[in-house]
Parts: C-alpha cells; structure tokens; sequence
C-alpha cells in the first residue's frame, strides 16, 4: 500500500472541567460548567509517497496535537483525517512503553498491539533487541530506562512493524548522536520506498536532516506550508530568535 | 472459485478472531505482571486475599455473630471467592486506562478488550483461589457429590457477570477517577448485602426476597449448592446473574465503544 495522509479541516478539542481537569465531551454534557479548547483547527493539508514534514510552531502550537491526531491517537472532532499504510510512532516521553514490564515483554506487548501475531511479535525479538541497542538492559524492567533508552527501545519496537509512515515527536530527540544516524539512515530507507515521515520538535538541525518541507503551527492553525528552511525563517524570525 | 470465494469471509473471520485472543492474551499477560509480579512470590498474592478474608469473616460469624451454622468456612469461602473476583475485575477495570496511559498516548489500537483482560488477568488468580475449596471440603468432610458438576456452570455464571461488571467499571475509572475508591466502597458494600457471610436459608422473612435482588446472591448460592448441599443450583442464581450481566454488557459496550475515542484526551 503505498502511503499518503489527507488532513481537510480537522480540529481537535479538549474540554476541562471546573477544576481545569480534562473531561471527555459525553461527561461534559452531565457537568454544568465546562471549558473548551481546540488543540488543533481548520487544519488541511495532503502529504505524499516520499515526503518528510517537519512541525515546527512554538511550545503549545499543536504539533503533538496534529501528530497524534494523525497517529489515530486523537480522533478528530471536526473535518477528517485520513492516513494511508502502516503507520509507526514514537509519540510520547513514555515512548508507549509500560514501566513494569521488561523490555522484551514491552516488545512483545506493543509488536501485538500493532498488529502481529505474538508468535510473530516473538520471532522478531532478536531483531528488536539488536535494533535497540539496549543489551542486557533488554531484560530489565523499563522503570529503570533512562529517556535515552526508552526511545531506543520505543523506535525500535515501532520499527518492528514495519510503518510506511513514521510519526516522530520530541522524544526523538532524547536519543543519543549514535541512535540519531540510526533513525536518520531508516528514515531515509522508509522515504526511498515511498514512505512518508512526518515529526515535531524543537532541534531544528535535527528536523533539517530529516525533512524536506515543514509546517508551520500557531495556536492550533495551519500558519504557512513550504519548503524547510523557508518556514524554518519565517518561525524564527516570528518569535524573534 | 466459487469455493474460494465462500471461504474468504470465513478464513477472514477466523483470522481477526485469532488476532483478538492474541491480543487479549497479550494484554493480560503484561497486566498480570504489573499487577501481581513475578515469580513464585506472585501465587502466594493471588492466594492471601481470599484466605486471609475466609480467616477473619470465619471468626467474625462464628465468635462475634454466633451464626456459623453448617461448614461455615466453606460456606464462607463459596461466597468469597466469587466475590474477589468480582471485587478484582472492578479494581483493575477501572484503573485498566489510566495504567495503559502511555500505550493510549504513543498509538492507535483496538481498546475494546481491555475490560475483557481485566477480567481474564484475575481468572487466573481466581484459578488460584480454588484451592480454598478443596481445603475447606477436606477440613469439613464435605465430599463432593454429583452437584459439584455444575461448578463449571457457575464459574462460567460468575465470570460472565464479571465481563459485563468491568465495561461500567472501566467507564466509571475514566470519567471520576477521583470516585474510583467509593466505587470500591460500593461493591464491598454489595457483599454484605448479598449472603456473604451467612448463606440465604439463613436470612429472615422479607430480607430474604430483598437480598435476592443481589445478582450477587445467585453465585454466592450457586457455589453453595454444587459443593456444600450437594444439589443442582436453581435456576434463578444462574439466570439472574447472567441475566445483569447480559444487560450490563448490552447497556456499556456500546457506550465505551464510543467513548474509547477519547480516553487520549483524558488520561493525559
């Protein structure tokens, strides 16, 4: 399947509570006073086979937002989203590993959840604990990761699936220089087969060797689309930096 | 050809079926180690709960209350037992969301089962806990009779009843996290209002009927025929559970459906 992602008009909204506490919208509807925020809004944008799209936009922009609505994370609430091929993430700090568990039995664990079968999930473990790098820390419990070690893991875990659309937010960027060339060289491999990589953060050197095109966040709205260093300029100049 | 083409949807339909129980499975064997831990240590977890409770409600009825009536601890223990796991399922459904907080963050996946794994991580301490009636019946010559087959039947009643337990229970912990320890109140309450610590005979007139509105009453009655009376269960303790259960399921599922959409949003 070859890969694309269709974004028209999507938004995505969040409701607190009097307390400020996140309420989902059917629990909204029994409380009397509620807030609403739109995390992202009126948001379009297509992205093809072998394109590589940085998010860039300040702390609060919408760029995990966006990211994690693409991810199928989020659902959105308004417009639609439509993203096609596997798609692999690494999407939060955690980098959707639970703590308790080993990292072998994480791997497992999120190899099912992406689709495999846990015979499959199992056969890839070799390759998943190679891919990490992480040694004999495969078999300690995640607790006891640095947020290094989570994303080697996290990525690799991700890999495992084979995604034709990679998402990357920040957590990428807690990765050592080593694992970074790792993550760039697949990144490159995934592009060339007609993938799409699409990631958030604010280590523009990073995202510049990643990414071609760039879009440009402000509270929540699509501002400007083009090329990187372009929209890479206009943000800086923007924010005064 | 055409063969072939009637096959399709049948191979199709085995092939999501083998991949939902991989999924469970998946899902309740991480669950188990975060919950009980590993080792050997972890069988002695699912044993102590409901030994240690059979132990203080034995001494509770028989030198506090003074009704310990026929093979009390093993009356005890056809209440107990059930009821941790009904009791277990409530607890791990409501936090099963919030402590898969960074899977739900980090990606997409089919969310629907995990009550369901809530429910199957405690079957296997349940499984455990079964020990409790082997050593009751010895310690009080209870030999088990024909009755004791409809056991199957009554686990399968009270597991049942706990599936349709853990989608309301899973929906409650997302929506009032806060209220997740008076829920636990509540249910704790459920058993002292079902015949938990003496059997059903042994309630009075018109409590009687209105203890019977427990669904709970059934199973703890269930277990009590099949091993201590040595006759069939009626059929009302394992219609009604089932019963609720069923209407639980029928009333919850399709709202979690709707509702999983956005368990990212709130358990951030």
């Amino acid at each position: 399947m070859s890969a694309s992602i269709r974004v028209e008009r999507a938004g995505v909204r969040f409701v607190f509570d009097r307390q400020s506490r996140r309420v989902s919208p059917t629990m909204a509807q029994l409380r009397r006073r509620s807030l609403e925020v739109w995390g992202i809004r009126e948001i379009t944008c297509s992205i093809g086979p072998g394109e590589s799209v940085a998010l860039i936009g300040a702390s609060g922009a919408g760029k995990t937002t966006l990211l994690r609505t693409l991810g199928g994370v989020y659902a959105p609430d308004e417009g639609m989203v439509d993203v096609r091929g596997r798609i692999g993430t690494l999407l939060s700090v955690e980098a959707g590993l639970l703590s308790p568990l080993t990292g072998r039995e994480n791997a497992v664990l999120i190899g099912v959840l992406n689709g495999l079968s846990r015979r499959r999930a199992r056969a890839a473990l070799p390759e998943v604990h190679a891919g990490s790098g992480l040694g004999e820390s495969f078999d300690r419990p995640v607790g006891s990761y640095s947020e290094g070690m989570r994303a080697r893991l996290g990525y690799a875990v991700a890999e495992q699936a084979e995604p034709n659309v990679l998402l990357l937010d920040e957590v990428h960027e807690a990765l050592d220089h080593e694992f970074r060339d790792t993550v760039e060289a697949s990144a490159r491999r995934l592009l060339a087969a007609g993938g799409i990589v699409v990631a958030a953060g604010h280590d523009h050197l990073l995202l510049e060797r990643l990414c071609t095109r760039a879009l440009l966040l402000q509270e929540g709205r699509l501002v400007a689309d083009g090329e990187f260093e372009e929209i890479r300029s206009r943000y800086l100049a923007e924010e005064g930096l | 050809m055409g063969t072939l083409a009637l096959a399709r949807p049948i191979l199709h339909a085995i092939d999501r079926a083998a991949s939902r129980v991989d999924l469970l499975l998946a899902l309740s064997q991480a669950d188990l180690r975060s919950r009980y831990g590993r080792g050997p240590w972890r069988v002695v977890k699912w044993l102590l709960d409901p030994f240690a409770l059979v132990g203080v409600y034995l001494l509770l009825v028989t030198f506090v209350l003074h009704r310990a009536g026929a093979a009390p601890g093993l009356s005890l223990a056809c209440a107990v037992i059930p009821f941790q796991l009904v009791m277990t399922t409530v607890t791990n459904a409501m936090s099963t969301i919030a402590y898969r907080r960074a899977i739900i963050l980090n990606m997409s996946f089919n969310r629907t089962l995990l009550p369901v794994s809530a429910v199957l991580t405690e079957l296997i301490a349940f499984a455990g806990s079964l020990l409790l009636f082997v050593l009751m019946m010895a310690a009080y010559g209870v030999a088990p009779s024909l009755a004791a087959l409809w056991l199957p039947v009554v686990i399968a009643v009270s597991v049942a009843f706990s599936i349709g337990v853990a989608y309301p229970a899973a929906l409650f912990g997302a929506w009032f996290p806060d209220l997740r320890p008076f829920a636990i109140s509540f249910v704790r309450i459920l058993f002292f209002v079902a015949p938990g610590l003496v059997p059903l005979a042994a309630i009075p007139g018109r409590a009687q009927d209105l203890v019977r509105l427990n669904p709970l009453t059934g199973i703890f009655e269930g277990y009590r025929d099949a091993l201590l009376y040595g006759r069939r269960p009626a059929a009302w303790e394992l219609v009604y559970p089932l019963a609720v259960g069923a209407v639980l399921l029928v009333s919850f599922v399709p709202v979690y459906r709707l509702e999983q959409r956005q368990f990212a949003k709130i358990v951030e």
